[in-house]
């Protein structure tokens, strides 16, 4: 598909999604007023809002249950450990319009999953290059996804990394947590393209097209570990950024969980299929 | 426009006609003047409007209700329903009443402002509900016969029924089949008793054991999949339960609510505000306010110390108590903020009939299983039938 049939969507700081036409953007708010500004009045472009620092702020989701708009929001946690329990604050505004929750994989995540989930909250999790402590989390947390019969909304990439493990096409982690700067193109205060997952300026033009193909290519061709892992292709080099030399011995853990758990999944529907096909093929034995 | 809907539950009175001896209420004879309606009506539309919320649902009860008389409660549906369709709103209105005052009189207004149906209450054994004259028994045949008259006159009637220590005594199976066989009823709902009153002064008898509680709970639950689930009986909450957990869109009741603040409130006939009917009957200090002397019901609900109680009770519950690891909190959220006050004297602890909901919600989760399996039945059969004819097919 071409780049023109699909134009990167903007993500920018809310004074300079202003400027947008309109073309896709994601406008970052970071207070009240930023939050009412796009509730009440829309651009065309607005894909949705990204609201950070403001889980504890009640009036700001009191103004959010209350807009006429259907803007929908990712709502993001930078603590998960102190703010988890805010998210009873979103249970108004999230009945009138789509809320997302994103955070970070450190302490206190499992405790905001367990909360996001059982308000039905989708949640995004942000994994960066996890810590041991940060793996220990995500582990705990995606035995929480897979195995507790009350999650029904996704918790990703969990969700769209099984869904590829049931040969299902969700793209690789890049692109589930939407940081593909093909797809996003993630712009800092000053207007500049940032280098993806940093806080950094793009001053080297390290975002042109096909960034995650090369960066794949490259960590190949430098004999990273990438080349002979089974689980490449959803992963894309995913782990090695910023830090290439990162040690993935963690996270092929939380891979091969989800490829266990994916097994099973396919086993069980392939079985399905078969009774259904032998329910199917019961009338023609009838009238043999 | 939101969909979202707000619910008051309307004391027009806390006057009663009976004399129940476990009622937690005031009876004042206080009775709301016609004369108010039109301001009441308007600010909950105020209410309505700075909320964007369409639909309002008003739950009359008292006290008891009919004793405000039909001719009543039409004048005030007039007022009510006029001024919400001229700001383009709506209420919805539902009556629970304890049916001794019922009439035929009462036929035209339960069919046009009801929708032609109505709530009451009666337990099996009833020990408690007494008239002022002729005790539990007396109350038994006339609520009975009120129940008949009404069902006669095609009203459709559910029953909410508090378990007591006779209840359990009785055990599920009688009680059960005192409402579907004795009362002919398909549709009641159990709920489990609280004290009212004075926080932490616990009156014998209300406070049930929880482990026998749960017992009996569970065992209504079974008979009721038994015999009643596919057969048209509701029996609620176990219905809700089961919806949830076939994945069907369920309408818990609100001690399950993810927070009761945010969906309604109850207010009395002089006007106050409060969380439900029994914070504005038994709990002074917990008032929100007074909607005949504030002229901003949206800025009293803000701005209300009590209230902050309520909205921040769910959040306290998940990271002081042990709800945050419970696989029922996303139906659950820490259960009923009043049943817990009067058994503890604070709302933030969770509900003391913790144990007897998990019971329910694990009995709810397998019958729920038994019914998606026998949903899939079908297919399994037939399944079964071509592995017998086919050879092939190894066991």
């Amino acid at each position: 598909m071409s780049e023109e049939a699909h134009p990167p969507i903007s993500v920018l700081p809310s004074a300079l999604a202003e400027t947008q036409g309109d073309g896709p953007f994601v406008a970052i708010v970071r207070s009240r007023q930023e939050l009412c500004r796009w509730l009440n009045n829309p651009l065309p472009g607005l894909r949705w809002l990204q609201v950070e620092g403001m889980l504890g702020d009640e009036e700001a989701w009191t103004e959010a249950a209350h807009s006429n708009s259907n803007v929908p929001l990712d709502v993001v946690l930078s603590d998960p450990a102190l703010e988890f329990s805010h998210l009873y604050r979103l249970v108004d505004a999230y009945a009138v319009r789509a809320i997302r929750v994103t955070m970070p994989a450190a302490p206190g995540l499992t405790k905001a999953i367990r909360l996001a989930a059982a308000l039905r909250l989708p949640v995004r999790v942000l994994p960066g290059q996890p810590s041991f402590a940060a793996l220990e989390e995500l582990q705990e947390a995606l035995q929480f996804y897979l195995h507790e019969p009350t999650v029904d909304a996704p918790v990703e990439f969990f969700h769209s990394v099984l869904a590829t493990m049931c040969d299902s096409e969700a793209g690789s982690l890049w692109t589930i947590l939407e940081k593909d700067p093909d797809v996003f193109r993630h712009y800092d205060a000053d207007g500049r393209i940032r280098v993806p997952r940093t806080s950094d300026p793009d001053q080297s033009e390290i975002t042109s097209a096909g960034f995650v193909e090369n960066h794949l290519s490259h960590l190949i061709a430098q004999g990273a570990e990438c080349a002979t892992c089974p689980w490449q292709r959803p992963c894309s080099g995913y782990f090695k950024w910023p830090d290439p030399a990162y040690s993935c011995e963690g996270v092929k853990r939380l891979f091969l969980t989800i490829q266990t758990a994916g097994n099973e999944i396919r086993q069980d529907v392939a079985s399905f299929a078969a009774a259904d096909e032998g329910a199917l093929s019961e009338p023609r034995q009838a009238t043999r | 426009m939101s969909e979202r809907v707000f619910s008051v539950i309307l004391l027009p009175t806390s006057d009663c006609n009976v004399a129940c001896d476990y009622c937690f209420e005031h009876k004042e004879p206080h009775r709301l003047s016609l004369v108010l309606v039109p301001l009441l009506t308007r600010r909950l539309l105020d209410h309505l409007e700075n909320e964007h919320i369409e639909e309002c649902e008003i739950y009359w009860q008292g006290g008891e209700v009919m004793i405000m008389g039909p001719a009543w409660f039409e004048k005030a549906a007039e007022i009510m329903d006029r001024a919400a369709a001229e700001r383009g709103r709506r209420f919805v209105h539902y009556l629970q009443t304890n049916l001794i005052g019922y009439s035929p009189a009462w036929n035209g207004v339960i069919r046009g402002m009801f929708n032609g149906s109505l709530g009451t209450s009666m337990d099996y054994p009833n020990i408690h509900r007494k008239l002022f004259k002729g005790g539990a028994t007396a109350y038994t045949e006339l609520w009975s016969r009120k129940l008949h008259e009404a069902k006669a006159a095609g009203i459709a009637v559910g029953v909410i029924a508090v378990l007591h220590k006779g209840s359990l005594e009785v055990g599920p199976e009688k009680f059960y089949r005192y409402f579907t066989e004795e009362l002919g009823l398909s549709d009641f709902q159990v709920n489990t008793p609280f004290p009212g009153g004075p926080a932490k002064e616990v009156e014998g008898g209300v406070q049930l054991d929880s482990s026998e509680l749960a017992e009996f709970m569970v065992g209504l639950f079974d008979i009721w999949m038994a015999e009643g689930y596919s057969s048209g009986v509701s029996v609620g909450p176990f219905n809700a339960l089961v919806d949830h957990f076939t994945g069907e869109q369920a309408r818990l009741p609100c001690i399950w609510k993810e927070n009761c603040s945010n969906q309604f409130i109850s207010v009395d006939a002089k006007g106050t505000v409060a969380q439900c009917d029994c914070w504005v009957t038994s709990y002074p200090e917990y008032f929100f306010g007074n909607m005949f002397q504030e002229p901003d019901l949206t800025g009293m609900l803000k701005t209300s110390r009590a209230r902050r109680e309520f909205v921040e009770r769910p959040k306290r519950l998940v990271e002081d108590d042990d709800c945050l690891s419970c696989r029922y909190l996303s139906i659950c959220h820490g259960g009923c903020p009043v049943r817990t006050y009067s058994a503890l004297g604070t709302m933030m602890a969770k509900d003391p009939y913790c144990e007897v909901y998990k019971a329910v919600f694990a009995c709810a989760e397998a019958h729920a299983g038994e019914v998606l399996r026998a949903r899939a039945a079908p297919i399994i059969s037939l399944r079964e039938r071509h592995k017998a004819a086919d050879p092939c097919v190894v066991n």
